[in-house]
């Protein structure tokens, strides 16, 4: 008899309370909802891989220093840092009176304990941590040197380990010790300012309130995979940040006096890409771009300006090159739109148009679903480069499954369309995606030797000045005679509800730490 | 009929386990799936390495038998992007979509056999005209467009339903929290009203027109005939000799049509951010997550044959001339 009573008032009260929700858009002034378009897989730090989980994962898990949204350098769980003077040895002093989620004291053997835990090969961790961090830094391992002092030891000297270390994600020994990689997964007991309090997954992660300098009692991150739904919820005050707002929407958002739409210029270079690997050399077109002088040619196709403005709505950051503008050779300027130029240029180097107008044909890859509007930069790209007398064979492919398994192989191509992260932090960060001729990100096979032969230089040089000489020399092969035919940054669209004070920042986190009401 | 069944689920063995192969080879089909796992800088030592610890260095043939052999120790393996048991997270999602898939479908029925009845006795006038054609528009009308639409006007226009999301009902029902099943019962059903419509408006359409010509087919036959010559009132010769024929194929194609919904409903869920195992399964596609994607498969398709063999028992019930005897023929 109990048991029915029970489900029938809650029901009544339920009823009570429906009947009001439709009006109830208004969020609670100490809860901020952020609308995310991707799902979240794993609280595992060593594997967690995607910008949307690392969003999350940052305010569960504590770092040792941050960095800032233009780079600078921001201590967190530690306070000073000491390198060796071979570099290879990164010795952290923490805060003291840190503690873990579940109660217990952070030490340094807790760092120790949860950088050494990522790189244990036994636990087959897959995610950005290991997977990009320790393959770009030589991790060895990280020693305890007391309670306070954690000492990580790389490889060799390397100008970027410190922003790389950054990322890594501190948790706590004794709680994990005691779970199963399985219960890890779901169950993350950090050193943030939130811990977790629940997880509903494919629709929303709920973070709590541990410390400063979290300014919201709850973080609600809801998945939100369709872009007019993350449009409409936000509109309608449902929630308070969403990533990734589709240009065609950004004046319904602007319109609405609800919300609007942050652009900005983010750190992710897109590119077209030339692949100059000897199987790609054997395919038609791709001889012709084996070419320094055709490369270059093309750089004049290609009318960017008028692809931001027309396909994404703004007045992109051009680039001229891989490394952020902040960070860039200063003496380089975007190559300008001037097809007359592109047509004299391939006369030149040997590539005349035939009698049917075609100088020659050439195939084109690209992934779908990716970046903002690619389907349609792609084609507009592809009009542009025929418009001189390329003959494209274009290959729109699925970005996962089809696309992703091509670039790793590096074997997209010999056109290939790609965007790549990077950061304002170090323009050596931005350059590493082809530090070998062999590196898994040097998606061209481009082996020039004025670039590789300075990489060792630049790496070691003592003097700033120096590095910085070396680094404009290397940047100005890679803008004459590199393998990309360079695009410009993307820019983000982040929609903020005008309740709340936030900045979106280039670098594609999403951090509340930053956000306030108005 | 008891060994009827029992034929039937051996039978549905063999379906099973031709389904998971199926699977197996069209995510194979799609490559190597170890570069979805490796960070973009791996080296090749540890791409291999990594291929080596997914177990897809093994040969084709190697990993499905090891595959098959889990299986049989209810071992359905590790999900590979979320590192936990993959039928756990099928399980998980699952109430989600039943509970939007029987909303549904309640939703569909109770609307299509009054307007499919009030189109065939009103045969030929203005009712069944437009009845017809909001049926025909029905069934073109695109689940997707059909949730944005209702999203713009419901949700964010006079704001008389939630935009997406799900409360849960089955989950904690299942659990056996009783209390908060219930007490979320009515934010469950506020959420399930919008997906629910683009999800069921197709099938009110088809179902509507399936009602109206079988009752059309029904009424022509001489019973019908013989029965209205007594002196019958109409409605009872609408309700207890027609309808009652004409239900068999409306429970076929209900039948049938609850398990496609269960798997096929993926866009609405993505549309109204519902986390259910369409959208699952998508993402699990995409992420070539061959574990998942083999678990949930096998737990749809064990639905699915499920389904059927209920329908047929179904209509053992409705047709006294169909006899179960599982033979040939």
């Amino acid at each position: 008899m109990k048991i029915r009573t029970v489900p029938l008032r809650a029901v009544i009260a339920g009823c009570l309370s429906t009947s009001l929700l439709a009006g109830c858009a208004q969020q609670s002034d100490d809860t901020i909802v952020v609308g995310l378009s991707a799902d979240i897989t794993t609280f595992e730090p060593g594997m967690i891989s995607s910008r949307d989980n690392a969003n999350i994962a940052r305010h569960i898990f504590g770092s040792l220093f941050t960095l800032g949204p233009d780079g600078e350098h921001i201590p967190e769980l530690a306070h000073t840092l000491e390198i060796s003077d071979d570099g290879t040895g990164y010795t952290y002093t923490l805060n003291e009176g840190l503690t873990c989620h579940d109660g217990e004291p952070l030490t340094a053997e807790d760092v120790a304990y949860a950088f050494n835990r990522i790189a244990d090969p036994a636990n087959r961790f897959t995610g950005n941590s290991p997977g990009f961090v320790y393959t770009s830094i030589g991790f060895r391992n990280a020693e305890a040197l007391d309670d306070l002092r954690v000492r990580v030891n790389i490889a060799e000297r390397n100008p970027i380990a410190f922003g790389l270390i950054t990322e890594l994600y501190v948790h706590c020994k004794d709680a994990y010790e005691q779970m199963s990689l399985d219960e890890a997964a779901a169950n993350p007991v950090g050193s943030g300012a939130y811990r977790l309090a629940s997880w509903t997954r494919g629709s929303e992660v709920v973070l709590e309130k541990v410390r400063e300098p979290a300014n919201f009692e709850r973080i609600v991150w809801r998945i939100i995979p369709e872009a007019s739904t993350r449009t409409a919820e936000l509109i309608a005050g449902n929630v308070d940040i969403i990533a990734n707002v589709v240009p065609e929407q950004v004046e319904a958002i602007n319109g609405s006096g609800r919300a609007e739409v942050q652009i900005v210029s983010g750190t992710r270079r897109m590119y077209v890409g030339f692949n100059l690997s000897e199987e790609n050399a054997s395919l038609p077109g791709g001889d012709a771009i084996q070419d320094p002088a055709v490369r270059r040619a093309l750089q004049y196709a290609v009318d960017v300006p008028t692809i931001c403005r027309q396909l994404l709505s703004v007045e992109c950051q051009r680039a001229t090159g891989l490394v952020n503008l902040e960070n860039a050779n200063q003496s380089l300027t975007p190559y300008p739109y001037d097809p007359g130029e592109a047509e004299r240029l391939l006369d030149e180097a040997g590539w005349p148009r035939g009698e049917d107008g075609t100088r020659f044909s050439i195939r084109m890859q690209a992934g779908q679903g990716r970046y903002v509007n690619d389907t349609n930069v792609v084609l507009a790209i592809v009009q542009y480069l025929e418009d001189v007398g390329l003959d494209i064979d274009l290959e729109l492919m699925e970005w996962a499954s089809v696309y992703t398994p091509l670039l790793r192989e590096r074997s997209a191509g010999p056109l290939f369309f790609l965007g790549t992260g990077g950061g304002l932090w170090s323009p050596i960060y931005d350059m590493t995606d082809i530090a070998r001729v062999g590196s898994g990100t040097n998606y061209t096979h481009w082996s020039d030797p004025r670039w590789f032969d300075r990489w060792s230089d630049m790496v070691n040089a003592d003097d700033p000045d120096d590095q910085r000489r070396i680094i404009d020399e290397m940047l100005e092969v890679f803008y004459t005679d590199g393998p990309w035919l360079h695009l410009y940054f993307q820019p983000d669209f982040y929609g903020v509800s005008n309740r709340i004070a936030w900045t979106a920042r280039r670098d594609e986190h999403v951090e509340i730490f930053e956000a306030s009401l108005r | 009929m008891g060994a009827y069944i029992v034929r039937r689920l051996l039978q549905s063995v063999i379906v099973v386990i031709g389904v998971t192969l199926v699977s197996f080879l069209a995510l194979q089909a799609g490559g190597d799936p170890t570069y979805l796992f490796v960070s973009e800088r791996a080296s090749a030592e540890e791409i291999e390495a990594t291929r080596r610890a997914l177990g897809f260095d093994r040969p084709l043939h190697e990993q499905y038998l090891s595959f098959v052999a889990d299986l049989t120790r209810g071992d359905f393996g590790q999900s590979l992007s979320y590192r936990q048991p993959a039928m756990e997270i099928v399980l998980e999602a699952l109430p989600a979509t039943i509970e939007l898939t029987i909303f549904s479908m309640i939703l569909a029925l109770l609307l299509a056999i009054p307007l499919g009845v009030l189109a065939a006795i009103n045969r030929g006038t203005a009712w069944d005209g437009s009845i017809t054609t909001m049926s025909m528009l029905g069934q073109s009308i695109p689940s997707f467009w059909m949730g944005i639409m209702m999203i713009l006007f419901f949700g964010l226009y006079i704001r008389l339903f939630p935009i997406s999301g799900h409360v849960a009902f089955l989950s904690p029902l299942l659990a056996g929290d009783i209390g908060t099943a219930f007490s979320n019962l009515p934010r469950t059903l506020y959420h399930l009203v919008l997906p629910g419509i683009a999800v069921g408006t197709y099938s009110l359409a088809r179902n509507t027109r399936l009602v109206r010509s079988s009752l059309l087919e029904v009424l022509e036959q001489d019973y019908v005939r013989t029965a209205r010559s007594k002196g019958l009132p109409e409605l009872r010769v609408l309700v207890h000799h027609a309808l009652r024929n004409a239900w068999l194929p409306v429970v076929t194609i209900v039948g049938l049509e609850f398990g496609f919904l269960l798997g096929g409903v993926v866009v609405v869920e993505t549309v109204f951010s519902y986390p259910g195992i369409g959208r699952l399964l998508f993402a699990a596609i995409n992420q070539r997550d061959i574990p998942l994607v083999q678990a949930g498969v096998i737990l749809l398709a064990s639905i699915f044959i499920l389904l059927n063999l209920v329908v047929d028992l179904v209509y053992v019930r409705l047709d006294p001339r169909v006899k179960l005897t599982g033979g040939r023929g």
